[in-house]
């Protein structure tokens, strides 16, 4: 019946602010701030602007994935796929780059490629094939991890002849802010202006609404989800390119377990699992969340043990926060 | 519908297996044709080697001296190990199949001491001889290690890092485990050391990174930060050193102005020691460590007495004495 | 009325089972109750009727523990009562069939029935026993249904039967029922209405929400209207007129037996011709054509092929054959946006199922099968899309709050003017409306078929799948008839009666008819 609440509803044209999307992104920067200043008062140390430049470097692997797995998980897909792959795609740019030679550039857009190319088998496989999501992307984790150890002939491979390379996350184009940083701003503001904006964010969150009532509206959902797995790819991509130029070099396993972080940052940022729901900023909040309270308890000292069970009760924390928002909808 | 989901599923795990599978065998081998036959000369074992891992370059000098010396000794080696030394159980899988291949030896490099147990009582069961290495499983059966005494290890980085500092400062350490021998051994060799010879140098911090080199870096970033007033930074394995070297470049501190010290080698180590980014490291022999397995394994197949523990050495290295030759034998790129 | 005792000749008047006064409820800006009352006594059927929006869901919300009211009092057996929470009311005796099935498809009848309250003996489930009980129970009950089927293979009418059992399963003694037979065909209901009838007898008090008329006679000891939240009235048995409820309802006079007027397609242009289609499944060599400007009317019982010839004519499911001309031109359709590129918009009968993006706002859905048309270079023009939604809100008379209000919170009826909104909008030559009032009342019913001929008039072509044969009676110009997935007759408006129809319907002996 109509109990005509007035709500607006969440990711559609200019919605804007309403009340309970403020509470989700309030509940998130609120976390934040209060991290950032229990952390201060433990050691100012914290607040340090090289600290919080370490912070937001420490983010970008992380909050890049996770911006194209924001996509993902907002047509209700899961991408499981994208940590290894980001080392797979920091692999092919070490292959094509240093060994067999190619100039950089070239050697990044193809590495770039080689993201997008595992995001369309995964969009392919969970579209045309009807694997679910999580076995679709499972699959390609591993495959992944095994193509970048098999081209990688399990060693590093160092970008020791391009010395610009380390300057993609390690430059300063901003002076005091490491360019990797710059990247996930930019990238940041580019995906939340195609998923508020265009045509591609309306079908992404339409898909994750519901996907059969999209169909029936005459939108070619299979193509559209296969897009959406490829555009995830790319960022995919990109995080391993950020990463690999922070270590100066592909390291065959070095995305390993990232992809659950990335997830876990999506959700905390107030993106529904079930999708249809998603925001940018909020997976930036997220990735930043994380990656805040694991260095404030490094810098307090803490043991790694309890920093685990701190990410690990952050992220149930958030995610119940979430399911009472959710509940609170639906009487 | 449902029966061809689960096909197409099949085909997508069974591939991923298989690229696997390749990637496995692809590094396994090296150079030895008649894998897992016994034919061949007149020793003729077969001997199988699970190490810790197989990806880092550590394992593959270890496999290249094992290899090394099957060769010089005519028998043949399989060389397995699992893709990240967090995974025990992958590698004691990788152990039941080596004890159930029925081979003449078997060397183990545990990655945990106390899993590998009830495997130590199979293998006694039918009787397969066991040598190991790098590190023990604490059983009484195969009780014959051929590994770089870590205590010791550790207190040699110690003894230079003090050395450094004129014996005052404060130290964080980044090690790569809680929970693998080594790396406690490394760790405590070290700070022990301290403890006991320099009351002034204070180890401010303990944090581990799982030798990941971003994580590692990271650790050091918060450290530097939390302590801006750093005098050394002590990394118990190779990532968790190159951690520490990119967390000082990144952060724009002077090379030198805070001293490194790491393990093993690695292209990037070297290059840190040479450009002074690095105060020097302590390198195991890793050839000699295989070498001597492989040696041991056949001592007991042949009933020969071993001893409990054979010590393979550790060795500082800096820019003094990189280009030694005894050192370049003991490091990799 | 109330329940009677009879001991010893004398006659003792209880208190009644049920009663209700002076209830209210408010949300925040809305008055959804206002000062409601009702009494039900044992082996009474009352039947509660009211628009969209007046009240009653929240009636049962309340009497079911999910809401709480914010004034009146409520009494079982004469003894002031609170409801807390759904076990409370279970425990009082009250059980509720929603509207939305609430099983789980993939266990059996039985488990269904006594989940959580199985037969165990340490811990382990007694399946035998438990299958026995539910077969006692449903005899009881007088409901055929075998307690080891899977529900998800059941009709929608056997999972009603099931859900019905299992509310009366926990003793209860007043059951409430919202709209059971919105998703049946016309004999699923006489199952129902017998099952109904046995209650009574048994003295068990049902509250039945309807939006049918004609199942008010059939049924009713009493009928209250609720309007706006407001209680209006309440007639006995004996006062029930259809008419006058219906005023009663939308406070204004509603036409019945209202035929469209005649018109003669025979020389107008073909739109769709559909030769031969057929599926793996069911359909078998489906033919007919829709001309332009006409309304084509699909009659038939659940499970007929209608909506399924819909769906594998827009291509939302394959087809083993046949083919497909519009405009006089053979065209692929492939999937549903080859349909859609060549002008079949279709209107499920699913509508919150597969029709709309619920949580998303009346804009975005309105503009979701346009997309290309409120974008430039791939950036939306929002302000378009509100625009034109705002248009057709305001064309429609969709009782809407804005045009970013969440397409969720909109009573059925306006969500169905969304769902038409969205086609208007994509201009579609050919519109397929699936039961385009299921779930909705009345008054907006009459918007629906007044929407629906105006589009024809403009010269759109609509073919409209009801199981409600008075509805196509009232709007479709011809009517075909399907049975077991094909053809089996066609009328036009004029020599179409409801008997005729069924005739058609049930043709092939029994075999039509639905087994629960």
């Amino acid at each position: 019946m109509s109990e005509a609440k007035t709500e607006t509803a969440p990711g559609t044209p200019g919605s804007g602010w309403n009340w309970k999307s403020w509470i989700q992104q309030g509940l998130a920067v609120g976390t934040l701030v209060m991290l950032f200043a229990f952390f201060s008062f433990m050691n100012p140390a914290f607040y340090g602007w090289s600290n919080i430049s370490g912070i937001l470097l420490a983010t970008a692997g992380i909050g890049i994935m996770a911006l194209g797995t924001t996509f993902v998980i907002a047509t209700g897909g899961i991408d499981l796929s994208i940590g290894t792959g980001s080392t797979f795609a920091a692999v092919v740019v070490g292959v094509f780059g240093v060994n067999v030679g190619l100039p950089m550039w070239l050697a990044l857009i193809i590495g770039v490629g080689a993201g997008a190319l595992m995001g369309f088998i995964n969009g392919f496989n969970v579209a045309f094939l009807r694997i679910p999501p999580f076995i679709a992307t499972l699959a390609m984790m591993m495959v992944a991890q095994g193509l970048a150890l098999i081209l990688s002939d399990v060693a590093p491979i160092y970008f020791r002849d391009t010395p610009w390379f380390s300057q993609i996350a390690l430059g300063n184009l901003i002076p005091g802010l490491p360019n990797g940083v710059l990247i996930m701003f930019v990238l940041v503001a580019i995906s939340a202006f195609v998923l508020a904006r265009t045509k591609f964010g309306r079908i992404t969150l339409a898909i994750g609404s519901n996907v059969e009532a999209t169909r029936l509206s005459g939108i070619p959902t299979k193509r559209w989800l296969v897009m959406i797995y490829t555009f995830a790819g790319m960022f995919t991509a990109v995080a391993g390119i950020v990463m690999a130029s922070r270590l100066v070099s592909a390291q065959p396993q070095m995305g390993v377990g990232l992809e659950l972080q990335a997830i876990a940052a999506v959700i905390i940022g107030g993106t529904s699992l079930m999708g249809g729901r998603a925001s940018i900023v909020g997976t930036l909040i997220g990735a930043l969340i994380m990656s805040t309270l694991i260095n404030g308890l490094r810098i307090m000292g803490v043991q790694s043990e309890w920093q685990f069970v701190a990410s690990g009760i952050v992220i149930a924390l958030a995610v119940w926060v979430d399911s009472l928002r959710n509940r609170s909808k639906s009487t | 519908m449902r029966k061809r989901k689960a096909t197409v599923l099949l085909a997508g795990l069974s591939a991923a297996a298989l690229a696997l599978a390749g990637c496995a065998n692809g590094d396994g081998g090296g150079d030895n044709g008649d894998n897992g036959d016994n034919g061949g000369g007149d020793g003729g074992y077969h001997i199988i080697l699970v190490s810790k891992g197989f990806q880092h370059q550590f394992w593959q000098a270890v496999q290249a001296g094992a290899q090394e010396e099957a060769d010089a000794q005519g028998v043949t080696m399989d060389f397995d190990g699992p893709a990240s030394e967090t995974q025990v159980d992958n590698q004691l899988q990788m152990l039941q199949t080596a004890i159930d291949s029925g081979p003449d030896a078997i060397g183990y490099a545990a990655l945990d001491p106390e899993a590998c147990l009830p495997l130590f009582d199979q293998a006694e069961a039918m009787d397969i001889p066991i040598v190991q290495f790098d590190a023990a499983c604490n059983s009484e059966y195969g009780n014959y290690l051929a590994a770089t005494d870590g205590v010791a290890a550790g207190a040699l980085a110690a003894e230079n890092m003090a050395e450094e500092l004129g014996g005052e400062g404060t130290i964080g350490v980044v090690a790569h485990s809680q929970i693998n021998s080594t790396s406690i051994e490394r760790r405590d060799g070290f700070i022990d050391y301290m403890e006991e010879n320099h009351p002034d140098i204070e180890i401010v911090d303990v944090q581990y990174g799982d030798g990941d080199h971003i994580e590692s870096a990271d650790i050091a970033r918060a450290m530097i930060n939390a302590n801006p007033d750093l005098d050394g930074l002590y990394g118990t394995n190779e990532g968790s050193a190159i951690g520490i070297v990119n967390a000082i470049s990144e952060l724009g501190i002077d090379p030198g102005e805070i001293a490194v010290v790491g393990f093993d080698s690695g292209s990037a180590q070297i290059e840190a020691i040479q450009d002074g980014s690095m105060l020097g490291a302590v390198t195991q022999d890793p050839m000699e460590i295989g070498r001597l397995t492989i040696r041991n394994a056949i001592a007991l197949i042949e009933g020969e007495e071993l001893p409990e523990f054979t010590d393979t050495g550790s060795f500082w290295y800096d820019a003094d004495n990189i280009d030694d030759e005894d050192i370049r034998q003991m490091i990799y790129e | 009325m109330f329940t009677r005792v009879f001991l010893d000749e004398e006659v003792v008047v209880t208190n009644p089972l049920l009663e209700l006064t002076g209830i209210s409820k408010s949300f925040p800006g809305v008055k959804a109750l206002q000062n409601v009352e009702f009494t039900l006594g044992g082996g009474e059927v009352l039947v509660l009727v009211g628009e969209n929006g007046a009240g009653k869901s929240t009636l049962m919300k309340i009497l079911s523990g999910i809401y709480q009211r914010d004034e009146g009092t409520i009494r079982v057996d004469g003894r002031e009562v609170e409801i807390p929470t759904p076990a409370v009311a279970q425990s009082l005796g009250i059980s509720i069939i929603h509207q939305e099935m609430n099983l789980m498809p993939d266990l059996t009848v039985a488990q269904n029935i006594f989940i959580g309250r199985e037969p165990r003996v340490l811990g382990v489930i007694q399946e035998g026993k438990l299958n026995r009980q539910t077969s006692e129970l449903l005899t009881r009950l007088g409901i055929n249904v075998n307690p080891k089927q899977r529900v998800g293979d059941m009709t929608v009418a056997g999972q009603q039967m099931v859900e019905i059992a299992k509310a009366l399963s926990y003793d209860a003694r007043v059951l409430i029922m919202d709209e059971p037979t919105s998703a049946l065909t016309d004999t699923e209901v006489e199952t129902l209405f017998e099952l109904i009838e046995n209650l009574r007898e048994k003295g068990t008090g049902v509250v039945y929400i309807s939006h049918r008329m004609e199942e008010l006679k059939r049924l009713a000891d009493r009928v209250v209207v609720l309007r706006d939240g407001q209680y209006i009235g309440q007639l006995d048995r004996e006062e029930i007129d259809v008419p006058t409820i219906i005023e009663m309802m939308v406070g204004r006079q509603i036409k019945s037996d209202v035929r469209p007027p005649e018109r003669d397609f025979s020389d107008a242009e073909t739109i769709l011709r559909v030769k031969g289609l057929s599926t793996k499944s069911l359909l078998k060599d489906v033919e007919f054509e829709l001309k332009k400007g006409e309304i084509l009317g699909f009659a038939g019982l659940m499970g007929a092929g209608r909506t399924e010839t819909a769906r594998a004519l827009i291509g939302a499911d394959s087809k083993s054959a046949g083919s497909v001309e519009i405009h006089g031109k053979p065209v692929k359709i492939k999937q549903p946006s080859d349909a859609v590129k060549h002008g079949i918009g279709y209107l499920s009968e699913d509508r919150k199922g597969i029709g709309l993006l619920l949580e998303q706002s009346v804009a975005a859905n309105t503009v979701l099968a346009s997309l290309d048309k409120f974008n430039r270079f791939g950036i939306m023009q929002d302000g378009k899309s509100k625009r034109v939604a705002g248009d057709y809100v305001n064309d429609l008379k969709t009782k809407t709050p804005s045009t970013q209000q969440m397409v969720k919170l909109l009573s059925g009826g306006n969500q169905q003017k969304v769902v038409l909104a969205k086609w208007l909008v994509r201009d579609t030559d050919i519109l397929i409306v699936d039961e385009p009032t299921r779930g909705i009342d009345v008054g907006a019913k009459e918007e629906i078929y007044s929407l629906l001929e105006g589009l024809a008039a403009e010269g759109k072509s609509i073919i409209v799948i009801s199981s409600e044969l008075p509805e196509l009676l009232r709007i479709a110009d011809r009517i075909v008839v399907m049975a077991s997935g094909e053809i089996r007759g066609e009328l036009l408006n004029a020599d179409a009666t409801q008997n005729r129809i069924m005739d058609y319907a049930t043709q092939i002996a029994e075999e039509g008819e639905l087994t629960l």
